[in-house]
């Protein structure tokens, strides 16, 4: 099996989150043992936020990589286990809400694919780039 | 031609709201403030005659922050150096990280020809600065303290404030501390004996820095309004608005930091490795700490603590620009009188003959442009409570009723703060004044 960065790179649904990585330097961080939950936001979720905010966490990386150290959670958390928790502690430090009544939500973004294994951890694939707050 | 429907434009039952009307404007995407031509032309003016004396403030906030630091008589804190006029903002001129304003990068000229000539005259600055013939730059500072002691807003989104009182932020300023005061025995010496005295003036420049960092962006966001108006691009509040959110959006991600430079050197006491942002560390506190917080005016609330007037609690502080009465603007114990001087300097031609045709015209400007001003700010807010909905829920035009009225909650949860009964919030919030034109 694949570790969550090999899983993204082999992907194109994930050029931006891929480039965004390797440009915040967490690239050996999400290939480590973890084991990590990823939230990953496609191309499209990157495309909907407005001119400029990429432009310029790229410009700053350390902040960068603060927003996506949210799209991450210690330990390797299904679907399910997601549901029992109801809100869970990101790597940045800040809570992330899950609903899970109807369909599966993760803060204001809809997984559009659930419980994608992999060596050090589990992916679930969002519509929309989530922030702290 | 107020633009507001009174039917909803979503799918979801209408709000029963006292400020349903309001609600159903947010939700079609407009602000809190009406759409006309007149809030329009008002708000982009008066951001423009904010932004002038808001480019000295951010310059010298930067400077106390990095420079002055621990002076223990500041006596010249407000004079500004030549090197800290030249400048570079981030977000204007040719090498801008993100070109916000297409104007220059250093002073603005209408702040740098006020600096020389004052209301008076061409002399050396210290006169200037005796007869009073200056920027009020206490009224930065007002900002800094209200923030400072607010702190503890937004954890853990917010981490600069913890990370004050961290062993990390201690070592860093320890470092710069010893460095500043190495030349100074008598200095060191009481450093010693008192490094908490010392350690919490730190915290406090790091708020000068907060702060500094913050104006540093608004100020070419202000100046780009007022030329896109200028030029007719705006066609209403809600283009003014979504102005205002991209903006906030596009420098979301800027570093907060602290540098402190001594002799030569600079000290990292916040480096900007620590991964602090404008809207998380410096936009967000801001907001709640100088737009709805602040302090009691002195002038308009008694602090006996038999009296009861001022809340025990500071989560109940209601004496920011959205509560504050702009009438007594000119009078003792009314700290916004200094902001009101300072824009008067560099108010928009078509402004002054606005208010010459009302009120007591020339005589009271102070006043007038005063609720202006409380109008831009509820627009400002507006952008803010716009730009955390685009963030953490959902788009106006979402197809899931769920989430629709998640939205609505968000937004009756933020006009809530103006309908709170207790000591007298209700009667203090400006909301219901801004709808009515003839609120001047």
């Amino acid at each position: 099996m694949a570790d969550i960065v090999d899983i993204a790179v082999s992907n194109d649904a994930f050029k931006t989150l891929v480039a965004a990585v390797s440009a915040a330097g967490l690239v050996e961080t999400l290939k480590s043992p973890g084991p990590f939950t990823v939230f990953a936001p496609t191309d499209e979720a990157f495309a909907k936020l407005p001119p400029g905010t990429i432009t310029t966490l790229l410009q700053n990386i350390p902040q960068l990589a603060r927003i996506l150290t949210y799209h991450v959670v210690p330990g390797k958390l299904t679907k399910a286990d997601l549901a029992k928790l109801g809100t869970v502690t990101s790597v940045e430090g800040s809570p992330i809400k899950i609903n899970c009544e109807d369909g599966f939500e993760v803060k204001n973004a809809t997984v559009l694919a659930a419980d994608i294994d992999a060596d050090n951890g589990v992916i679930h694939v969002i519509d929309t780039v989530i922030l702290m707050g | 031609m107020v633009q507001t429907s009174d039917k909803p434009t979503t799918k979801i039952p209408p709000s029963k709201h006292e400020f349903a009307e309001i609600i159903h404007r947010l939700e079609a995407g407009g602000s809190m403030l009406p759409d006309t031509p007149e809030n329009l032309m008002q708000i982009i003016g008066i951001y423009k005659a904010y932004a002038v004396p808001m480019d000295f403030y951010w310059r010298d906030l930067l400077y106390i922050a990095e420079r002055v630091f621990l002076d223990p008589l500041p006596a010249f804190k407000y004079f500004l150096p030549q090197e800290y006029l030249d400048l570079h903002n981030h977000y204007a001129g040719d090498d801008a990280d993100l070109r916000i304003w297409r104007g220059v990068a250093t002073a603005h000229p209408e702040l740098l020809a006020f600096m020389e000539k004052g209301e008076t005259t061409k002399m050396p600055k210290i006169f200037h600065h005796l007869f009073h013939d200056r920027i009020n730059m206490e009224f930065a500072e007002a900002c800094m303290q209200a923030m400072l002691w607010h702190r503890k807003m937004y954890a853990p989104v917010n981490q600069f404030d913890a990370y004050l009182d961290s062993e990390e932020y201690k070592a860093n300023a320890d470092k710069a501390i010893k460095a500043y005061f190495r030349k100074n025995p008598l200095m060191s010496g009481l450093y010693k004996l008192f490094p908490d005295m010392f350690l919490e003036q730190c915290r406090m420049m790091s708020y000068y820095s907060n702060l500094g960092l913050f104006w540093e962006v608004m100020a070419p966001v202000f100046f780009e309004m007022s030329d896109i108006y200028d030029e007719g691009g705006f066609k209403g509040v809600p283009d003014a608005m979504n102005f205002l959110i991209n903006g906030i959006f596009a420098i979301a991600g800027r570093p907060i930091y602290h540098h402190v430079y001594i002799d030569g050197e600079c000290y990292e006491i916040i480096p900007k490795s620590k991964g602090f942002t404008w809207l998380y560390e410096a936009a967000l506190p801001y907001v709640e700490a100088v737009f709805y917080r602040t302090a009691p005016f002195r002038g308009t609330k008694s602090y006996n603590a038999q009296a009861g007037q001022v809340p025990a609690d500071q989560k109940d502080f209601h004496y920011g620009i959205l509560y504050a009465d702009v009438f007594p603007v000119g009078t003792a114990g009314i700290p916004p009188t200094l902001l009101m001087q300072d824009m008067l300097h560099f108010l928009p031609q078509y402004l002054v003959d606005y208010y010459q045709e009302y009120c007591r015209g020339e005589e009271d400007i102070l006043i007038q442009l005063g609720i202006t001003f409380q109008r831009s700010m509820y627009n400002v807010t507006s952008a803010v409570i716009q730009a955390l909905r685009t963030a953490l829920l959902y788009p106006l035009d979402d197809e899931n009723p769920k989430h629709l009225q998640a939205n609505r909650e968000f937004f009756e949860m933020q006009l809530n703060r103006f309908t709170r009964t207790d000591y007298n919030m209700r009667d203090a919030a400006r909301l219901w004044d801004i709808q009515r034109q003839d609120y001047r």
